[in-house]
This record gives structure tokens, sequence and C-alpha cells, in this order.
């Protein structure tokens, strides 16, 4: 009797999802005719509604980014581009349509370190699996040598190798999410935004910056948000005016 | 008796110092060799070397109110060297303008005619300042106790008559406190008046001055202010509230001191003064307030220049330019920096000239300032521009300010900078190259470059969806892969479990073969002696035998007991002599053990137990 009860929720959880993924794909393809047609406000309209149902993946971003783009919205194309390019990588669509983007609202971005440059050839979450398999490899290691008769140094070589790897995987992680392209990345939206010195309309600017522009925010104070900008500077940012990169 | 050698040692030691000591000497310095009038300025003259000095009684030059203010002594021992000084010092209120010299000064020192050198001080004419006395206590007639009004005033300094709207006056307020109240500035002065804004207040110095004979701490403050339309205004007047410590009040008349300058006016007269414990003073406040100054403001003339955002004052500009070499689409950073004096928040970024073929982005500005009010200083402004085509120079760049002393429009311009640009307009579309050749971050931290001037076409849209959903949380920061991560947890667990049960297993055998190896010896041990009856010879040689094939087969964990002589054989590999001197061994040992009667002779004879010795020793 109990088994038949966990049988039927069971059969009923995988339907939910089915029917959630196929609503999901029934919006995405409506939203894609609404895109071929020209009506790229309907079709923003459709992808906006599966980004806030949280059926988040490159190609609905992208697509997102796209009808910004006929919208002549350039400041919201890049951030989609952007989010795109955070869910994969390696997104070539994303990549060129991000660097047309740019030309045409002549974005400011941020320049990465030249750590953050070499490191840039593994995302975090390959980081995060190599500290992980590093972190056990070395662990195991250690403990064979605790139960071996005799001490290897092929043994303990390898565990110290192993927990070095583990430790430059972690400082990585640490680097790249606290980088120019880390958690604080935001993307300029408004138009005729200026960072400002202090957080007041009538301070003085920093520097304008065309919608797209990167910035990657430090910390955050009522409406505004202090953020590190292009060219090695900072300034305050009204909250409306960017969106950060990560949701 | 040694503590008198030591001390006429120190005397010795002591009257040769000071027999070597260097000769007096003085030296005399201002504070500051230019002042204006009503700025009080520091003399000091120091007597350097033994013996006591008598500094100049009097000094006293026309045009400068110099009285003494105290003496400092200072004495230094360094390496057993001794040095006195003595240091006197002077203030100096200039009365008007011009050139003073201050003559040497003859300072009696150590028997000694000392001349101190000859000093000059410049002082200038402060403009705008009201006449020292109308604003200073004075005597006042109904004042029979102290008046705490007397020992305070505040003059407000507006060094110009007339001015332009928006343009910056600096401005001075003195605030001078007599010397021994005791003052608190509870509320700091504010300018009164409309029409204009003022600028923070800056405390600018304090100083100490002599006025009317009497001693008064002068404290300046500094802020400009800036007309915003034209007419005739008043500025001022600037109020303050201080407390300040005065002597209560008493019934009783006082008697007048004989050194009483003032007829009993001057409120310090008051023992209070003289002796605290006389009596206790009350805090009092007290406000202050200056006399207005009359300000007036005329209208900027018509026919503004187009690159005139506001700036009144007086400014030069220099430009720069980086990189000269570039190509077509590149940013150059062109740098502006405009110095000078005036109202350098009205003062905006260079307009270019001739556009045409730039693009340029908005600037950026940082100024620095070089006084407490910020009216002169240095704003430098970024801008950065980039060439759409060919260009062999840089546009122009003006700037336009108000000249208020010339009372014209002033426009300044860059000078001519030649730049080399490459590479044409036209550039391929990004949509048509491949997409794993998609363009790479190249202008990182620099404006994105334009490829080209015909606007590029984004790529295609994708219809496919992505079959999973994908998360923004790097994978650390998701709860299945620390979840993950207990997979091999577990595995570790397991495998030291393993080894730890392994390691005990192993030690068990290494504790039962060490017993078997000690009880072979042991048994061997005996063998060897002569006096072992022949049943026990027998059973233990037999014992050794089963030991030694039970150790022998290691890896089995043979039983000694279960051991016979086919296994023991079979174990040892004998060939069929000794496999048969073995079987006569375990047959012996059981005629002994079980026939119950002695079936040969009741000893084992020599040959017989090396027999069995040698039998048992080739066992390996």
């Amino acid at each position: 009797m109990k088994s038949r009860t966990y049988l039927i929720a069971l059969l009923f959880c995988a339907g939910s999802a089915m029917s959630a993924i196929a609503q999901s794909n029934t919006e995405f393809a409506k939203a894609n005719q609404e895109f071929a047609q020209g009506n790229f406000k309907e079709a923003i309209t459709g992808y906006e509604t599966l980004v806030r149902a949280g059926q988040w993946n490159a190609n609905l971003f992208y697509d997102l980014g796209n009808a910004y783009f006929r919208t002549r919205d350039f400041g919201r194309a890049i951030l989609n581009y952007e989010r795109a390019l955070a869910l994969d990588q390696h997104h070539p669509e994303a990549t060129a349509n991000l660097q047309i983007a740019r030309d045409e609202a002549r974005a400011l971005e941020l320049q990465p370190t030249r750590v953050e440059h070499y490191l840039q050839f593994a995302s975090i979450n390959q980081y995060s699996i190599a500290a992980a398999v590093a972190f056990w490899l070395g662990i195991l290691a250690i403990v064979m040598v605790i139960f071996a008769r005799r001490r290897s140094a092929a043994l303990i070589s390898l565990s110290i190798l192993c927990l070095l790897v583990c430790a430059v995987a972690v400082w990585a992680i640490h680097t790249l999410d606290n980088g120019s392209e880390g958690r604080g990345l935001a993307i300029v939206t408004g138009n005729d935004v200026q960072a400002r010195l202090a957080t007041a309309d009538t301070a003085n600017s920093v520097l304008a910056l065309p919608p797209g522009s990167e910035i990657k925010i430090l910390s955050t104070r009522g409406d505004w948000m202090y953020a590190a900008l292009p060219n090695d500077l900072r300034g305050w940012i009204q909250t409306k005016n960017a969106e950060q990169v990560r949701l | 008796m040694h503590r008198r050698i030591l001390l006429a040692l120190f005397a010795v030691v002591g009257i040769a110092q000071i027999a070597l000591a260097d000769s007096p000497s003085v030296t005399a310095v201002l504070s500051n060799s230019e002042a204006t009038v009503g700025e009080t300025v520091e003399l000091q003259i120091k007597v350097t070397g033994p013996g006591d000095a008598r500094p100049p009684e009097e000094i006293s030059i026309d045009g400068l109110e110099i009285h003494s203010t105290g003496t400092s002594r200072q004495f230094e021992i360094h390496n057993f060297s001794t040095s006195s000084s003595v240091t006197y010092n002077y203030t100096i209120l200039p009365l008007r303008a011009g050139r003073f010299t201050i003559p040497p000064q003859t300072v009696l020192a150590g028997g000694k005619i000392l001349r101190t050198p000859e000093l000059a001080l410049n002082v200038a004419d402060a403009p705008g300042r009201p006449p020292p006395t109308t604003t200073r206590p004075g005597r006042s007639a109904q004042s029979q106790s102290a008046n705490a009004n007397d020992m305070v005033f505040a003059e407000l300094i507006v060094p110009k008559k007339t001015a332009y709207v928006g343009e910056i006056v600096p401005v001075q307020i003195r605030m001078g406190f007599d010397a021994r109240v005791h003052p608190r500035l509870t509320d700091p002065p504010d300018i009164t008046g409309q029409g204009f804004t003022a600028q923070k207040l800056q405390q600018s110095s304090q100083n100490l001055e002599t006025i009317n004979g009497r001693p008064f701490d002068v404290v300046t403050f500094k802020t400009a202010i800036a007309a915003a339309r034209a007419g005739k205004f008043e500025i001022g007047p600037v109020k303050a509230t201080a407390q300040v410590v005065v002597p209560r009040r008493r019934n009783a008349p006082r008697s007048r001191s004989p050194f009483d300058l003032f007829d009993l006016d001057d409120p310090f007269s008051d023992p209070f003064f003289s002796n605290p414990f006389a009596g206790f003073g009350e805090r009092r406040d007290v406000q202050i307030t200056s006399d207005p100054v009359a300000l007036e403001v005329k209208p900027l003339p018509p026919n503004a220049p187009p690159s005139f955002s506001g700036a009144i004052g007086s400014f030069t500009m220099a430009t720069d330019a980086k990189p000269k070499s570039v190509q077509v689409g590149d940013p150059i950073t062109v740098t502006t920096t405009i110095s000078g004096r005036g109202n350098f928040d009205r003062v905006n970024a260079p307009l270019l000239e001739d556009d045409r073929g730039w693009h340029k982005y908005p600037p950026s500005s940082k100024f620095k300032q070089d006084d407490e009010v910020g009216i002169s200083g240095t704003k430098s402004f970024e801008m950065v521009i980039s060439p759409n085509e060919n260009k062999q120079s840089l546009p122009l760049l003006a700037f336009s300010y108000f000249d208020p002393a010339k009372e014209q429009y002033v426009t300044l311009h860059s000078e001519p900078m030649a730049i080399t640009v490459q590479g044409s307009a036209a550039a391929p579309a990004v949509a048509a190259q491949p997409p794993s050749s998609a363009p790479a971050n190249a202008a990182r931290g620099r404006p994105a470059i334009l490829n080209s001037n015909k606007p590029q076409d984004i790529l295609y849209q994708l219809t496919e969806p992505s079959r999973t959903v994908a998360s923004f949380e790097p994978l650390y920061t998701r709860r299945g892969f620390w979840a993950a991560q207990s997979l091999p947890l577990a595995a570790l667990f397991v495998f030291a479990g393993w080894k730890i049960r392994r390691r005990r297993l192993d030690d068990r055998e290494a504790r039962r073969i060490g017993a078997l190896q000690h009880e072979a010896a042991q048994l061997m041990h005996k063998l060897r002696r002569d006096d072992v009856p022949p049943r026990e010879y027998y059973a233990e040689a037999s014992r050794v035998v089963r030991l030694k094939a039970a150790l022998a087969a290691r890896n089995r964990a043979v039983d000694p007991n279960a051991v016979d002589v086919e296994t023991a054989a079979e174990t040892f590999k004998l060939d069929t002599d000794s496999r048969d001197r073995l079987r006569r061994l375990f047959e012996q040992n059981d005629e002994w053990q079980y026939s119950g009667t002695h079936n040969g002779p009741g000893r084992i004879s020599p040959e017989n137990r090396r027999d069995v010795l040698e039998l048992i020793e080739n066992l390996k």
C-alpha cells in the first residue's frame, strides 16, 4: 500500500516536471516566433517570462540579448550576452554578438588583471572540481602513507602535489570569483549614466558610462552602489542603472 | 675617600667643560618676512652660551608695535658636552605698509656685547580691512566690571568692492578673543546675507596679537563667496557665539591698581585674572558680530564664446595626448590641465573645435586645490576620442573663461598635435566570421573598437532549447557539490577501516609465528642437552619438526598439532632418505608415547641424538 503511494507521488512529480519543461519549450518557441516576425518587444516579454520562471540556459539569454539588440537597447543586450557566457563560457554566438553590441554601444570594459587573464583558461566550476579531486587524492595519499609499512617517497610527493594543486585551485576560485568577471560583475543598463564621487546626483562625475559598460560592484548603500569602473576608477552609481550578471 | 675623588673628578670635568665651552653667540629670526598691516609676526632672539644675557629692553621702530612676550630657556647635554640657550620672544604688529628694517640689537651675554643681524620685514596693505580701532574693543564708559563683549571682536575682510556674477571672491573672517578668557567657540562664524553663496569655512591660522595694549588670540577663517545675481549686496555681518570665562560680578567697588592703565575700565584689572583664587569665574555666552561689507556685483558681458561654461578667473591650459600613433577606431586619451585661480566648479572640459571624423566620449575630471578654499588649483580632464578615419592631427581644444581683471572673455586653444592614424575605415563584419573564430575581447579597459562604419549585424537566433536548467551559482556554492564530497569521504573511511583490520590480522599472525619460533628455539636448546630422557627427547624432537613445518607453511596458517610426518616431508620436500629418517623419528616418538614400555636402551645414544639433531637442523 505504502509503495503504491510512493509510486503515485513519483509519477506525479515526474509528470509535473515534464509538463513544466513542455510548457517552457512552448513559451520559448512562441518567443522565437515573435522574434522571427519582428515583434521584438513581444519576444522580449516571452523570454523574460522564462527567465523569471527560472528556466535559465545560455540559449535563452542569448536570444533575449538578440531581442534587446534589435530594440537598440544595447545595455540589456550586452547584459544578456554576458549572462549566456556566464552559463556557457564557450558560447560562440554569444561571444560574437557581445562584441558587436559592445562596438555599437561603445561600452567600456573592465581590465582583468594579468593573473585573472591566465586563470581564465578554466572556469570556476572546473577549478572547483579540480580542487575537490586533488584534495581527496591528497588525503588518500596521506592515509596510504600512514598505513604503509614503509614511508614511500612517491606517496609523500603525490600527497604534497595534490594538496598543492588543491590550494592553487582554491586560490584561482577566489581570484576569479572576486575578479573583474566574478560575482560582482554588473552591466550598465541605463542611458547617460555617470559614476560619481559621492552618493548624490550633484556630486562630481568620475566617469561617464555608456550602456553596456562593465562595472564591479564593491558595496551598496541604499539606492547607490560603489563600483570599480573601467580605467581603474571607482565611483558611485545608482542601483537602477546597472544589473548584476549573475542572477 | 673614593667618593671624594669621584666628586673632585666631576668638578674638574665640569670646570673644564665650562672653560672649553663656546663663547656666547646670538641669532635673531622673524617668523615671516612678509606680512600685512595688522598681521602679527614673531621675532625670536636666541642667545647661546654660558652666563646671563640681557636682551634689548625695548625695540622701537616707527610703524611697528613691538612687545616682548616672554623668555624660554633650553639646556642640553650631548656626550658630556653641555649647551644652554635663552630665547627672547617678541610680537611685532605692523601699523602701516612699507619695508621695515629691524636694526641690529645689542645683547649683553657672558660679559660680552653681541649684536643681532639686521632683519627686513615687508608689510603690505590689507585691502578691505577696516581701521583697527573701529571694530576692536576699546574703553567702555559703563564698564565697572568685566564686560564680556569687550573681550571678543570679529571682522569681515572682503578684498574687493566690485565683482562679477559667479566670480569667486576670497573672504577672511578674523575673530579675536582676549587671551585670558579661555574662549570656546560654540557656534562657528556664519556670514549672513542674501544673493551669494559661501563655501565652507576653513580655519586658516591662529595668532597672538596685541591690540590696544591687550593680547588677543586671533583666529582667522577663510572662505570664498560667489554672487548669484547682479546688484548691490551687503555681505555679512558675521555672527558667532563663544563661551568665555569672566569674573563674577561684585557689589563692592574695586580699589584701583597703580598699574591700571585703563582707569578701571579694563575688565582684567579684576583680581580674578591676577589671582584665580580670589574668586571663581563664570562661563558666559557672548554673541560676536562684525560689521557688514558692501559688494557691488556686475553682470557678465554678453556675447560669451561657445566654449564658455561659466568659468571666471584667470587660467592657463596644457594639453597632452597618448598614444600618438593609432589605428582607425583606437582610443586616444587627451589629457587637459587647466590651472589658475577662479571658480573651478564651473570649469568644464574644453570642447573640440572640429569633431568631424572623431568619436568622443564623455570626459572625466579631477581637481587638486592649492589653497584651503579651492579658489586656486589644477583641474585635469581626461577625454577619450577615437578617429573614425585617417587623421594627421588632433582636433584643437578650446576653453573660454571670463577674466575679471581684463573684464573680457578669454579663449585658450590647445597647441596643434600631430598624430598618426593607420588603417582604413572599412573592416570585415564579425557576422561573416565562423562562430569559433569570434572576436576576442581585445579592447578590455578601453572603449570597444569600431571595426566598420557600417553597422554590423548580429548572429542568428537559436531556436533549440537547452535540455537542462543552468545555474549562475558557482559549483562550490551548491549543496550538491558538498553532498557529493560525502562519497570520497565514505570511500576514504572504508579504505582506512580495511587497512586497520588488515594490520590487526597481520599483527595476530606475527604474534603466532613469533610464539612458534620461540617454542622451536627453546626445544632445540633442550634437545642439545644430554640429560633429556628418550620419551621426552623424541616428543620434543617431533614437536620441533611440527613447529618448523608450521612456520614453513607461513601463508597457510597451519596448526603445528595437525602436522603429520607426510605433511612435514611434503612441506620441506625431503628426499627418500630424509623422509625415512623423519618417519622413524615420528615412529619412535609414538612408541615412547603410546607403548607404555621401553623397547630399547634407557638412554639415547650420542649417534642417535646427533642423527636427530642433524635431521631437524636440515629441515628448511
